[in-house]
C-alpha cells in the first residue's frame, strides 16, 4: 500500500515540476529558465527535480512530449465527434483555438519550446503531419480522390501554423476565433469547390460556450492528467539502463562502436555525444573509430539502421507465427515492446534521439514508420464494407505513428523496462479501427 | 547558417566570413540584427527573381507558374539562404516573425491578381493569399528540413496548381500547372 502512495506522489512531483516549467518558461523564454526558478516554483526541491528528468532540456522535451499527446488526443476527439469532414475540420479548429485562448501559459511555453532545439521542432512536425491528414481527408469527398496533390493537404496545415504562431508570438490570442472562417474557406476549397469554401466564410467565427471561459484560469483549474498508473509488481523493476545483453555487444569493432554509441548517448544525449565518449565506452582507440566512421553521424546512422533492422526482424518474425491476423498484430506489438524494454539504450536511441539528429536520420525515421504501414494494411483484407469506408488512406499511418509516439513518450518519462505493459493498449487502440471497440478489447485482454 | 540560429555564435560568423570581431560589430549591433539583416537581404533576391520572372509573361496564371519556378530555383541554388529566410524564422524570437510575415507580404500581390480573373473575386477569403504564400513556404521548409533541397524544383507543378486552384478552379488549374514555365536562360 505504501508502494501505490509513493508512486501517486511521484507521479504528481512530475506534474507539478512540469507544470512550473510551462509557466516559468512561458513567461521567460527557454534560454532564461532555469532548474533553480522551476524547482522554487513547484516548491520542491534538486533531488525531486532529478528523480524525474536528466536536466533542463529533458524536462522541456518530455513537457513538449506531452502536450503533444494531449494535443493529439483532443484533437482526435474533437473529429470524431462531428459526422461530415467539413465539421470534423471545423471542429478541430475550435478546439486548437480555444485551448490556446484558455491556456495562455500553454500557448506561450509551445512558442518557446522551439528553442530547444530539433527535437521540438520535430516533434512538432510529427503532430503538424497528422493535422495534415485530417485536411487530406477531404479528398474522400470528390468524385475523384487522386486529383488533389497530397503536397496541398501538408501547404494548408503549415500555414495555418505560421498564422496562429504568428499571433501568438504577438501576445494577440484573442484575434485567433477570427482566423477560423478564413482557415476553414481556404481548407475546403481545394476539395469541396469554391461554393463550400465561401459558406464556411458566412458561418462566422464564434466559438461554443466552453471556450468562452475567463482568459485567466489558474493552474487548478487546468489539472495534468497523468493516468500512468502500473501495477505494482512492473513498478518493482529497476527503471533505466541496463547493459547490453551479449548478443549485442560485439565481437568485432564495427559492432562495439555502435554499442558504444548507444551507451553514450544514454549517458549524454545525441548533441552532448563526443567521439571520445564513444572510444571509451566501446574501448577501442580514435583511430579505429576513423577506421570505420567518418563521423559521429554517420556511426549514428549505422546504429540506427542495425538496431531497425534487428526489430523488424523480431515483430516480422512473430507476426509470421501468429494464427490470425489481430493476433498477429498482438505478436508483432509484443516482439517490439520486448526488445525495446531489454535494451534501454537502444530504445532511447531509435526512438527518441533519433529525432534529435538530424535530416538523414529524420528521413530514416519517416521511413521506418512506412516500414510497418503493410502489418496494418493487411487488416484490411476481407473487412466490410463500412469498416472500410471508416478508414483513410493515411489510416495505418496515423496508427504506427501515435504508437511510436506513445512508446517514445515513455522512453523518455524513465520507463523503458516497463514497456511491455503498454501491450494490451496498444493493441486494441490499431485493432479498434478494424474490428470495432468490442472485439479489439477482447483479443487486447486475453492472455 | 549550418548549425541553425540558435547555436551560432557571433565568433562561428567573424571565421566564417574571414573577418575581424571588431568589424562585425561596426556593421551590426548583435546576432540577431545580423540574422534580420541576412533575412531581408534574402527576401529582397529571392522577390526580385521572382518579379523578374513573372513580368516576362502575360497571363496572370503563366506569372504564378513562371515566378514559383523562379523562386524554387532560387531555394535549391542558395539553400543557406532559403534557410535563412524560411526555416530559422520560426525559431528565431518576435522580431524574426516580423520579419517572416513581411516576407510573406511581399509576395501577396502576385496572387492577388489573380481575384480579378475569378468569378468570386473579393468574395474569396481576405488571408487567402497568405494562406497558399503561407503554405508554399511550409512545404519549401519541410523539404529543406528533411535535406531534400536539391528536388526541390520537381514540386513546381502541384504548387503551380495549388496556388491557382481556388482562382480558377480545380481543372483550369491543374492545366495551367502542367505547362512548362517560361524561363529565362540561367
Amino acid at each position: 500500500m505504501l508502494e501505490t502512495e509513493t508512486r501517486t506522489s511521484a507521479s504528481s512531483e512530475r506534474a507539478q515540476l512540469i507544470e512550473a516549467l510551462i509557466e516559468i518558461a512561458a513567461e521567460r523564454g527557454y534560454m532564461d529558465t532555469s532548474i533553480e526558478l522551476v524547482i522554487a516554483h513547484a516548491g520542491l526541491d534538486r533531488p525531486a527535480f532529478d528523480r524525474h528528468f536528466r536536466g533542463k532540456y529533458d524536462c522541456f522535451l518530455s513537457a513538449w512530449q506531452e502536450m503533444n499527446e494531449e494535443c493529439m488526443a483532443s484533437l482526435m476527439h474533437a473529429y470524431n465527434s462531428q459526422q461530415y469532414w467539413p465539421d470534423r475540420l471545423r471542429a478541430v479548429a475550435i478546439e486548437v483555438v480555444g485551448s490556446l485562448c484558455n491556456d495562455p501559459s500553454r500557448a506561450g511555453f509551445a512558442v518557446e519550446v522551439l528553442a530547444a532545439g530539433d527535437a521540438a521542432r520535430a516533434r512538432r512536425d510529427m503532430t503538424m503531419r497528422v493535422i495534415a491528414s485530417l485536411i487530406d481527408a477531404g479528398r474522400k469527398e470528390m468524385d475523384d480522390p487522386e486529383s488533389v496533390p497530397h503536397t496541398t493537404a501538408e501547404a494548408l496545415a503549415g500555414s495555418a501554423y505560421g498564422q496562429v504562431y504568428a499571433k501568438v508570438v504577438r501576445g494577440d490570442t484573442d484575434e485567433l476565433p477570427k482566423l477560423i472562417p478564413q482557415l476553414m474557406s481556404a481548407a475546403v476549397m481545394p476539395y469541396l469547390g469554391v461554393e463550400a469554401a465561401l459558406e464556411e466564410l458566412d458561418r462566422g467565427s464564434k466559438m461554443p460556450d466552453r471556450y468562452r471561459r475567463p482568459v485567466a484560469a489558474t493552474p487548478a483549474d487546468t489539472p495534468v492528467e497523468n493516468g500512468e498508473e502500473y501495477p505494482p509488481e512492473l513498478a518493482r523493476l529497476p527503471p533505466g539502463r541496463h547493459g547490453l545483453p551479449r548478443e549485442f555487444v560485439a565481437h568485432n569493432q564495427r559492432e562495439r562502436l555502435i554499442a558504444g554509441l548507444a551507451e553514450a548517448i544514454a549517458e549524454n544525449g545525441y548533441a552532448g555525444t563526443t567521439i571520445a565518449h564513444i572510444t571509451r565506452h566501446a574501448a577501442v582507440s580514435r583511430r579505429t573509430f576513423y577506421e570505420h566512421f567518418a563521423s559521429k553521424d554517420e556511426c549514428f546512422v549505422a546504429a540506427y539502421d542495425t538496431v531497425m533492422t534487428e526489430l523488424r526482424e523480431r515483430v516480422g518474425q512473430a507476426f509470421e507465427e501468429a494464427d490470425d491476423w489481430p493476433h498477429a498484430v498482438k505478436a508483432g506489438i509484443g516482439a517490439m515492446l520486448r526488445f525495446l524494454a531489454a535494451e534501454p539504450n537502444l530504445a532511447r536511441l531509435c526512438m527518441v534521439e533519433a529525432l534529435v539528429a538530424g535530416p538523414v536520420v529524420v528521413e530514416r525515421y519517416d521511413s521506418a514508420i512506412q516500414s510497418f504501414v503493410p502489418y496494418f494494411q493487411t487488416g484490411r483484407e476481407g473487412r466490410s464494407p463500412e469498416v472500410l469506408a471508416r478508414l483513410s488512406a493515411t489510416t495505418e499511418e496515423a496508427l504506427v505513428g501515435g504508437m511510436m509516439s506513445l512508446i517514445s513518450r515513455r522512453i523518455i518519462a524513465g520507463k523503458t523496462a516497463e514497456l511491455e505493459s503498454l501491450l494490451p493498449d496498444l493493441v486494441e487502440f490499431t485493432l479498434t479501427p478494424y474490428l470495432g471497440s468490442d472485439e479489439a478489447a477482447k483479443v487486447a485482454r486475453e492472455d | 547558417m549550418e548549425k541553425g540560429y540558435r547555436a551560432v555564435t557571433v565568433a562561428d560568423i567573424v571565421r566564417r566570413a574571414g573577418i575581424a570581431r571588431n568589424t562585425f560589430y561596426e556593421n551590426f549591433s548583435s546576432k540577431e540584427d545580423c540574422f534580420l539583416a541576412a533575412s531581408e537581404f534574402a527576401v529582397k533576391e529571392a522577390l526580385r527573381r521572382v518579379v523578374d520572372a513573372a513580368s516576362k509573361v502575360d497571363s496572370w496564371p503563366a506569372r504564378v507558374n513562371s515566378g514559383l519556378s523562379a523562386f524554387l530555383h532560387y531555394v535549391a541554388s542558395e539553400p543557406a539562404l532559403a534557410r535563412t529566410c524560411i526555416v530559422e524564422a520560426l525559431s528565431a524570437g518576435p522580431a524574426a516573425v516580423d520579419r517572416y510575415e513581411r516576407s510573406i507580404q511581399a509576395f501577396v500581390p502576385l496572387f492577388r491578381m489573380g481575384r480579378k480573373v475569378s468569378p468570386h473575386g473579393e468574395e474569396l477569403p481576405g488571408t487567402l493569399e497568405e494562406t497558399i504564400v503561407g503554405g508554399v513556404f511550409w512545404i519549401i521548409y519541410q523539404r529543406i528540413i528533411m535535406g531534400q533541397t536539391e528536388q526541390i524544383e520537381e514540386l513546381l507543378p502541384e504548387l503551380v496548381e495549388f496556388s491557382l486552384t481556388p482562382y480558377l478552379g480545380a481543372e483550369a488549374a491543374k492545366r495551367a500547372a502542367a505547362e512548362q514555365p517560361q524561363t529565362t536562360s540561367g
